[in-house]
């Protein structure tokens, strides 16, 4: 197409012979084209206007194949903003929560850490879940010098590194040390455990961890194989496992998949005992399983119902009400992290300058945080320490386990 | 030995599934050179429609299973119908797009519509028995669903080898392949017996469907995992070529699973890929493919 000057295009053109039909259809294309632009403009001028409420963003992955966990993340900081805006909000404005979704992917996470960086009224973010997502997120916020609370992350490099990654669970160097002290000290039937592990960031560092620990308290690692998330047929690593033969078996991955991994084991006619870290603690997994999922523990950041907890209580039955179904250790730690976010606005300021020097300043019991979940305080990194529990799946339910460990 | 064993039982099983899956894109693109990319969703569809039947119309299980079989036929048949059928004269390219947009349209359909979450509706309705395991001579454990899942894929790879080559449609169909202007010449109506490809190709992904969703769980994109190992599969046997494209699911089969076994569990899903690649590159027609004259 030859390129045309102002003076040949069709409208001026029209103009000039004073066309009437040809002016009032460039006209016409013209005022549609001015009414989109009006209307874009009063959309995002609406935006500007809603200044009055306080935006938080919660990542997480609503859908996909860990919904689960997204689901109750989503509800605990609902519950935790609906209690907030109904004692007057923070310093008389509402909180508004913004839920992003990523999927559970590391790619998407990006994409949406990218969305929510750059809307500058988003004072802070409770997210992400996986931990290949709040890697990926991290730079990210870092450069934007936004808050990221993770209520959900364990991988041990997930606060390595940037003064805005901060998270109110356990690391997985812990949880795996944890985990082999408690086979070792517990379960003293097992003299022999395999690995499975899934093979993103989560899947491996757990694993590294479990197997140095596993490898010092004295346990012989019989095997040690790797799943791929997006696979769903193990019967050719769980053959492999079978002629191994172990006592136990490790499961570092996520419950939809160890759902499975558990089902596809008993029919391989797999008889040994399981266990299972945080990734695999959601209801859905009783769903997934069935029946094989009995006897399987889990280490957790948290259990619901344990002595001496009234607020979790109280909590556990509001959101029982509101949603109609029991919360998770997730929808704990979210609600508590939500708690955070909203104690550094109150008591620093409205920015995300503040927030971040607020948590950077909890650096000693004294100062930490108590929530729910207990008392959250951080170290130099922005990891924290809390203890580990263990649950146990009897006849299709999750109870605490008889023997809890903590040293 | 039992452990080989039993990794070969565990490959025949993921074989047959693939072989199920990998005629359909073979035999679509026998007759319309086309690589029908929307073929691993019909085959997700196939384990949707059963959930579908199960959950809402409340079909016993042996009928649900039918009346999936039935609807992804028709679907297939739809399918050719609305996208790949207007295009037939049109260059390749233009299919091949149509046909990815197809995929991604039927993977987001399904999402809408039941979710991202993966479903266990058709694992728990297969009967206990099923679940139950046996143990055959030589060592080997496997459920019998596992079982019937080998001897099933047999029995369908058979029956699809006499259609081909016994039956009028299946004669009419190697005519459409080899040439299909001097097909309707000899009065077929080549775009029945193309109707007829689908149909039947997406009978079968919908019964690897249903096997897959009783054996593991179903979710929206089932069919881009399964199909694209499927795909691979197809065309390391030779594209076009419905025995290679059987011989090809198993041969993937095995090998993603011997590699899994004895190589790295890790490299699992590269390992089938990497052994496509090496079967292509010394014999770039596949293992039962005959290299052609180009097509105009």
């Amino acid at each position: 197409m030859k390129q045309q000057t102002l003076i040949e295009t069709a409208p001026y053109r029209a103009l000039c012979r004073l066309e009437i039909g040809h002016i009032c259809s460039a006209l016409r294309s013209s005022l549609v084209l001015l009414l989109i632009f009006s209307a874009a403009f009063l959309l995002t001028a609406q935006e500007a206007e809603a200044a009055k409420t306080i935006k938080v963003a919660v990542a997480g992955p609503f859908t996909g194949s860990v919904a689960a966990f997204g689901e109750m993340i989503k509800k605990g900081a609902q519950l935790r903003a609906k209690e907030i805006n109904g004692n007057g909000g923070i310093n008389s404005k509402e909180l508004e929560l913004i839920f992003e979704d990523d999927t559970g992917k590391d790619k998407e996470a990006s994409l949406v850490a990218t969305r929510i960086a750059s809307n500058k009224k988003i004072l802070a973010v409770v997210g992400h879940f996986n931990s290949s997502c709040s890697l990926a997120g991290k730079p990210i916020y870092k450069r934007n010098r936004i808050v990221e609370l993770s209520p959900g992350s364990t991988n041990v490099n997930v606060c390595k590194g940037s003064d805005y990654t901060f998270r109110n669970l356990y690391r997985d160097d812990f949880q795996g040390s944890f985990s082999a002290k408690y086979i070792k000290g517990v379960l003293t039937d097992v003299k022999t455990v395999a690995v499975f592990f899934d093979n993103d960031d989560y899947g491996r560092g757990l694993r590294d961890s479990f197997k140095q620990s596993a490898e010092k308290a004295g346990l012989a690692i019989v095997a040690d194989e790797a799943y791929d998330r997006d696979t769903t047929d193990y019967k050719a690593q769980l053959t492999k496992i079978k002629s191994a033969n172990p006592d136990l078996i490790f499961i570092a991955g996520l419950y939809s998949q160890a759902g499975l991994i558990l089902s596809q084991a008993r029919e391989s006619g797999i008889t040994a005992q399981f266990f299972g870290a945080d990734g695999v603690d959601s209801p859905k997994l009783l769903e997934i399983a069935g029946e094989a999922a009995n006897g399987i523990y889990i280490t957790t950041p948290f259990i619901f119902g344990l002595e001496g907890n009234e607020e979790a209580q109280r909590v556990a039955i509001a959101f029982e009400q509101e949603f109609g179904k029991a919360p998770d250790t997730w929808a704990a730690l979210t609600y508590d992290a939500v708690g955070m976010i909203v104690e550094a606005i109150e008591k620093r300021g409205e920015s995300r300058k503040a927030i971040r020097d607020h948590l950077g300043s909890l650096t000693s019991p004294e100062k930490g945080y108590q929530g729910i979940t207990g008392l959250t305080y951080f170290d130099e990194n922005g990891d924290c320490l809390k203890p580990a529990y263990v649950k146990q799946v009897v006849n299709g339910k999750f109870v605490a386990a008889k023997v809890q460990f903590l040293d | 030995m039992t452990l080989f064993l039993e990794q070969i039982v565990n490959g025949l099983v993921l074989g047959g599934i693939y072989a199920l899956i990998a005629v359909g894109y073979t035999m679509v693109y026998g007759v319309i050179q086309l690589i029908n990319f929307a073929h691993g969703e019909i085959f997700m569809f196939g384990a949707y429609f059963a959930f579908l039947c199960l959950a809402v119309l409340k079909f016993p299980l042996w009928l649900a299973v039918l009346a999936s079989i039935l609807l992804c036929a028709l679907m297939g048949v739809v399918i050719d119908l609305i996208a790949y059928r207007p295009l037939r004269n049109a260059p390749r390219l233009s299919a091949l797009i149509t046909a990815i947009g197809i995929s991604l349209i039927l993977q987001n359909l399904a999402r809408m519509i039941w979710g991202a979450e993966p479903r266990r509706d058709l694992a728990n309705a297969k009967s206990a028995f099923l679940s139950q395991t046996v143990i055959i001579p030589g060592g080997a454990q496997l459920s019998y669903l596992d079982l019937s899942i080998i001897i099933l894929a047999i029995l369908l790879m058979v029956g699809l080898n006499r259609l081909i080559s016994l039956t009028r449609i299946g004669k009419a169909m190697r005519a459409c392949a080899q040439d299909k202007m001097a097909a309707s010449l000899m009065g077929i109506d080549t775009n029945r017996v193309i109707g007829a490809t689908f149909a039947i190709g997406s009978a079968l992904g919908a019964v690897a469907g249903i096997m897959v969703g009783m054996r593991e769980t179903i979710e929206p994109t089932m069919g881009y995992y399964k199909g694209v190992a499927a795909f691979a599969a197809a065309v390391l046997g030779g594209i076009g070529n419905i025995t290679g494209a059987m011989l090809g699911g198993v041969v993937l089969g095995i090998a993603e699973v011997l590699g899994a076994g004895y190589i790295s569990s890790g490299y699992r899903v590269a390992i089938s890929y990497i052994l496509m690649i090496l079967v292509i590159v010394f014999r770039p027609a596949g293992l039962l493919g005959r290299a052609s004259a180009k097509r105009a």
